[in-house]
């Protein structure tokens, strides 16, 4: 690595696989929030995301040593293995029991007390609502407009096309405005 | 897409901006926990491999340990002669007390040579 240069997601994996400790820490330092914070938005539950997030960066240092450079994006690879790994817990869930831990819950008290309570409502009423749109469509908004994917990375992550994915995120889109429309002064928004 | 179809819309950017904003970190504790797995896996890579047990049971660690088939079957062709020895007995065998007195008689002769005989013949008369 040259200095003033920072690597690419890919120089840092072939670091890794060839027993660079420091390359994950950079890696788990640039990936592991972007993981996290996705799987948190999509499950709606912190104990979930955590484990969501921990099992998607073991599979990452897993294939390591087997990842083909230049073919494939690492953070779209992460993003793919954390919403199948999202679809995998809700499927299971919807099969079995449903852990009382899922239910979403607010964030630690330290960030908290820091936030503004209209931050905290917004924070909150923007997770509700995301929390009652189907799970595609929860996916694709937050990919699109919090993660800020573009359309064919998101398809690529998704495994559809990119049409699906416009159609997806328009649905989505429109479903959180309804949910929130009569939110908008409680929120801050005012009528204008 | 249209990013601010309606005013509704932008309520859902501002909601977004702020969400990307407040982005959340990693908890320190899944930190942690994931740069010990990361150690975890580059230690498996690292560490040689187990040699592999010996499998098979009994017979094929003893056949291992004579050192494979050709030795196992001269041990076996051995143990078949001496078995079949014991139970007809030696008698088809020469007798190797014969043997020692055989060649011991051989040595004592003085002198198997025709010609020599003859000669110390004629020396005695």
């Amino acid at each position: 690595m040259t200095p003033g240069s920072a690597p690419s997601d890919d120089a840092l994996l072939v670091l890794f696989a060839n027993g660079d400790g420091q390359a994950a820490a950079e890696l788990t330092a640039r990936l592991g929030p972007r993981a996290f914070g996705t799987a948190f938005r999509v499950l709606g539950n912190r104990a979930e995301a955590e484990d969501v997030t921990q099992e998607a960066m073991v599979r990452l240092w897993r294939i390591a040593p087997d990842w083909e450079q230049g073919k494939a994006k690492v953070s779209t690879w992460l993003y793919r293995v954390v919403m199948n790994l999202c679809i995998d817990l809700k499927r299971r869930q919807r099969g079995g029991h449903v852990d009382l831990d899922a239910v979403p819950e607010p964030e630690d008290p330290a960030r908290s007390a820091a936030e503004t309570l209209q931050e905290r409502a917004r924070w909150d009423a923007l997770q509700g609502a995301l929390m009652q749109l189907p799970e595609r469509q929860r996916q694709a908004v937050v990919l699109r407009h919090i993660e800020e994917l573009s359309n064919p990375e998101i398809a690529g992550v998704m495994d559809i096309s990119v049409e699906a994915v416009e159609s997806l995120t328009a649905r989505g889109k429109r479903a959180l405005a309804k949910a929130l429309a009569g939110r908008r002064e409680e929120l801050g928004y005012g009528n204008g | 897409m249209a990013m601010a179809d309606t005013g509704k819309d932008m309520d859902l950017d501002g909601l977004f901006a702020q969400a990307r904003e407040e982005r959340l970190g990693l908890p320190e504790s899944l930190q942690a926990a994931i740069l010990a797995d990361a150690a975890a896996v580059q230690a498996e890579w690292q560490a040689p491999e187990p040699e592999k047990p010996v499998r098979g049971g009994f017979w094929l660690q003893l056949r291992q340990a004579v050192g494979g088939w050709p030795a196992l079957g001269g041990l076996a062709a051995a143990s078949a002669a001496g078995l079949w020895i014991g139970f007809t007995g030696p008698e088809f065998l020469p007798d190797p007390l014969d043997l020692v007195t055989a060649s011991a008689e051989v040595e004592t002769v003085p002198y198997d040579n025709f010609d020599l005989a003859v000669l110390l013949a004629e020396d005695f008369e």
